[in-house]
Parts: structure tokens; C-alpha cells; sequence
């Protein structure tokens, strides 16, 4: 009976390359092959001659889906599952397969919506508080918006997602044994719920401090309500059209944004 | 009129290979989020003491419109195959290039307002383009799959490494060559049209297009960050009410 171990090493050159999960992304294997591109080092570890390596990487070429930044638990658990197995304990090739999967399928389940779905149009919407939040050039210096806005958006991101990229294959491997313990522990719904909330919050400033930005009071509006009305259309015809687009066509800023541009093209050619 | 020059276009090049790579290869550290995008390309391309102050607001402009309109918060299968990473990149290089040799064709004094519409319009069409140089990348990758199936099972798994590697290093090169080429094409059409629009850039013209975008990425964000969610209602309401008590409280502080 052997006695191969995933090295420490292993686990920081997998952690390094678990970045690289989507390169060779393709619909029939999704990130089978970033998945086995990871894993790698462990397999040269475990199983250095040839022919033992040669069905190892092959069946971790196999479909694999799940959320990248949480892709690192799957593999290091995986690479666990692999040491038991080379050390001669009785596990098969579907139970190994069966194994990620039972891991990738939730951790995909519960982090599109936290990292896709919530996190990262916070972390913009954050961006885009600073350019109305902090002050201007003339205020305090020079204008630092350029470089800050940027900053809180990386870091309002990041604060949440680098640990679990980070720590991701470590922790994976020391509790592989334990996946539901290691899914529960990770507070996933938690801090997904915490996001949304913070998005709104974030959402309803935004809007605050648009509607102060257009200074409703000052006489710079004129004084009778026609020039006001004239003022606030474009906003409007832009949020309208916006917001019914995307209502129907979700998923199709692009499409959207490009039709409010032609339509306030049009309207703008009139005024 | 200055020439584009080739540090200029290289810088462009690096910083659209280096954010598709972010994107498309899975590091979602978010450094291909438009704002970031817009910020990096416009602390690039430094256009010259005479610029500073638009230098500043015109990227700042463009990254926050294309992040608010960009922002899409359904899950990436189901969104149409944009890229967003780029977007930010070439619509800031278009029009920090653009403001340098054209000023003289727009004299509207908008605070930058033109350059910033222009810089949203051609990072929303920058979008749709690099879904196109995506798609190529995974039509690539459907063909290295059958070669890395092969070399995994004769056990060359150096060789499969190095197929790997040449997908990151193509993820890269494409994405600096659309990042290139769509700035260089973008700046060339701008150079031809705006000066024939002269007569028709008004400030109100102006003004109104661009409070248009502003409208549709508050509409947006709306999506977001609010439709569809339990009680978000509640949470928008407190939001502003703390925005609006903080502005009030900063005013009066303030000498």
C-alpha cells in the first residue's frame, strides 16, 4: 500500500491555477478542462507513473459545471478523494465523479446568485456612489475619483469573493470528508441576503443623491414649471424606455442602452 | 490634430488582452467591471497637462453610464454573449483620443458631456463586437477539447499544460487585438463623422442625450438591485433617507 500525499505545494500551485477555470470553456464539458488543468499537480503527485496518470486526468476531463469562484472546494476535495483512493482505499471512478458533482451542483446552485446575480452589481453600484460621494477636484486637492471609484468597487468585491478563492482548495481538501458541514459553513444564503439588502440600500442613495444633484430649487430651472418639466424629460424618457426594455428583454443591456440612445437621438434632434 | 501614437495603442491593447483574460478565463477579481475598465484606459492614456481636468471626468462619465447600463444581474448563461470586459476600454480610448484631436469641432462648454456620450455609445457597440471575438474563442476551445482528450489518454499531460496555456495566452491575444482594432476603428469613424455633425451638436442636444443615459442606467440599477426582491422597497427608502440626511448634515457643516 502507498503512501501519497497532496503536498502543500499542490494545494497553492492548484489554488493558482483554479483561476484559469474557464479558459477551454465549451458547452459539452463546461469546465472540464480547467477542472483537470487544476488538478494536475495532484495527479503527478498521486499517480507519477504514465499509465496510472493517463485515466486519472482523463476521467477529470469529464463535464464539470459550478460557480468558478467556489471552485476551488470541489477541486481540493476532490484531490482529497483521489489521495484516499491511490492510497488503496475502494473508490471506484463513478463515485469519484459522483462526488464532484454532489459538491459542484450546489455550490453553483447557491453562488451564481450571491457572486453573479448580487455581489457584482453591488460592488459597481459602490463604484458609482463614489463618483457622487467623494469630493471633487478644487475641494480637497486633486481629483482622486479616478483612481478611488475603481478602488471600492475592486475591493467591495473582493472583501467577500477573495477569501473563498483564496482558501477555497485548502479547505476544500481538510473537509472532504464533511461536505455538507463544508457547504453549510461557507453562509452562503447568508451573506447573499446581506448583499441584496446592501444593494438596495445602495440603490435608493443612488437615487437620493441624483435627484439632489439636479438642484430642484435653484433658478437655474427658471421659474415656471414648463422648464422644469423640459429639464426632467430626458431623464425620464431615458429611465422609461429602460426599464421597459429591460422588462421585457432582461439579460440585454446592451440591446437596451443602444435603443435608448438611438430614441434620445431622435428626440434630441427635435429640440 | 496629433497622430495616435504607438505607445498609446499598446497600452489599449495590453489593458483589453489583460481584462478579456480576466474575464474570460474565470479570475472575476471584477477588473473587467466598465468603471474599472474605463478608469484604467483613461489613467493609460494620458492626454496632456491641458486636459487633466477631462481627462479625469470623461472616463469617470463613460465607466459610470456603461457600469449602470452593463450591470446585468441575470446569471451569465442567460445573458447574450457580450463583452462588457472591453467595452469600457474602447469607448474611453475613443473618446479621450477623440477629445484631444476634435475639440475644435465641438466648443459646447458641457464639462465633457459629448466626449462622455460618445464614449457610451462606442463602448455599447464595442460590446456587441467583442461578442463576436468571443464566440471565436470557444469555437477554439471546442477544437482543443478533442486534442486534449487525446493527449490525456496517452498520458502527455505536459502537452495538455501547454494546450492550456496557449488558451490563456489566446484569451489574451484576442482580446488585445479587439481592444486595438475596435479603438483604432472607432477613433477612424469618429474622425470622419463628428465633424460633419458640428452644426447639429447643440449643448441642449447634447445634454438631453446624455441625461437620457443617465435615466436608463438608474432604470438599470433598478433591475438590479430591486426588482423582483423581497422588501427591497423598504431597503431603497432607507438608503435615501440616510443619503439625504448625510448630504443635509454635511451641508451645513461645511464653512
Amino acid at each position: 500500500m502507498s503512501d501519497a500525499r497532496v503536498r502543500g505545494i499542490d494545494l497553492a500551485v492548484m489554488t493558482a491555477r483554479s483561476l484559469h477555470i474557464q479558459v477551454l470553456l465549451t458547452a459539452e464539458r463546461m469546465q472540464g478542462l480547467g477542472f483537470a488543468f487544476a488538478i494536475l499537480p495532484a495527479l503527478r503527485r498521486l499517480y507519477p507513473p504514465r499509465e496510472q496518470l493517463a485515466p486519472a486526468l482523463s476521467r477529470h476531463m469529464a463535464y464539470f459545471a459550478t460557480h468558478p469562484i467556489l471552485s476551488g472546494f470541489v477541486i481540493g476535495a476532490t484531490a482529497r478523494l483521489e489521495e484516499r483512493r491511490a492510497n488503496g482505499e475502494p473508490i471506484g471512478d463513478g463515485e469519484v465523479d459522483t462526488f464532484k458533482r454532489s459538491l459542484a451542483s450546489p455550490l453553483a446552485a447557491l453562488g451564481d446568485p450571491l457572486f453573479w446575480v448580487t455581489l457584482r452589481p453591488f460592488a459597481g453600484l459602490v463604484g458609482v456612489l463614489g463618483i457622487a460621494c467623494l469630493p471633487v477636484e478644487g475641494m480637497v486637492g486633486a481629483d482622486l475619483r479616478l483612481l478611488l471609484c475603481p478602488l471600492l468597487t475592486l475591493l467591495t468585491y473582493n472583501a467577500v469573493a477573495l477569501p473563498f478563492r483564496l482558501f477555497g482548495v485548502a479547505r476544500g481538501y481538510a473537509s472532504a470528508d464533511q461536505p455538507g458541514g463544508l457547504l453549510r459553513s461557507l453562509r452562503l444564503v447568508e451573506w447573499n441576503q446581506a448583499i441584496s439588502r446592501a444593494g438596495a440600500v445602495g440603490y435608493g442613495a443612488l437615487i437620493a443623491l441624483v435627484a439632489l444633484s439636479l438642484d430642484l430649487g435653484s433658478i437655474r430651472w427658471g421659474v415656471d414649471g414648463r422648464s422644469r418639466v423640459a429639464a426632467l424629460t430626458p431623464l425620464v424618457l431615458g429611465a422609461v424606455i429602460g426599464y421597459a426594455g429591460l422588462r421585457r428583454w432582461p439579460g440585454r443591456g446592451v440591446e437596451v442602452g443602444l435603443g435608448v440612445l438611438a430614441a434620445a437621438a431622435v428626440f434630441a434632434a427635435t429640440v | 490634430m496629433g497622430p495616435v501614437t504607438l505607445l498609446e495603442m499598446v497600452r489599449v491593447a495590453l489593458l483589453g488582452g489583460a481584462l478579456t483574460l480576466e474575464r474570460t478565463a474565470g479570475w472575476s477579481f471584477m477588473l473587467s467591471q466598465p468603471l474599472v475598465g474605463s478608469c484604467l484606459a483613461g489613467a493609460f492614456l494620458s492626454a496632456g497637462p491641458e486636459w487633466e481636468l477631462w481627462a479625469l471626468r470623461v472616463p469617470i462619465g463613460v465607466g459610470a453610464i456603461l457600469q449602470l447600463i452593463l450591470t446585468d444581474a441575470s446569471l451569465p448563461a442567460a445573458q447574450r454573449q457580450h463583452d462588457t470586459a472591453t467595452a469600457g476600454v474602447v469607448g474611453t480610448t475613443v473618446a479621450m483620443l477623440g477629445m484631444s484631436r476634435l475639440h475644435e469641432v465641438s466648443t459646447v462648454a458641457l464639462g465633457g458631456a459629448l466626449w462622455v456620450v460618445i464614449g457610451v455609445t462606442v463602448g455599447l457597440i464595442a460590446a456587441v463586437g467583442g461578442g463576436w471575438t468571443l464566440r471565436f474563442h470557444r469555437a477554439r476551445s471546442r477544437v482543443d477539447l478533442a486534442r486534449a482528450e487525446h493527449l490525456a489518454s496517452m498520458g502527455f499531460a505536459g502537452a495538455f499544460e501547454l494546450l492550456y496555456w496557449g488558451g490563456i495566452f489566446r484569451v489574451f491575444i484576442v482580446g488585445a487585438l479587439w481592444a486595438w482594432a475596435a479603438s483604432l476603428i472607432g477613433l477612424t469613424m469618429l474622425l470622419v463623422i463628428l465633424p460633419r455633425l458640428g452644426e447639429l451638436l447643440t449643448a441642449r442636444r447634447i445634454g438631453f442625450v446624455f441625461a437620457a443615459l443617465i435615466g436608463a442606467g438608474l432604470a438599470a440599477a433598478y433591475h438590479a438591485h430591486v426588482a423582483g426582491r423581497k422588501q427591497a422597497l423598504r431597503w431603497v427608502a432607507l438608503g435615501a433617507t440616510v443619503a439625504l440626511v448625510l448630504v443635509v448634515v454635511l451641508r451645513r457643516a461645511s464653512p
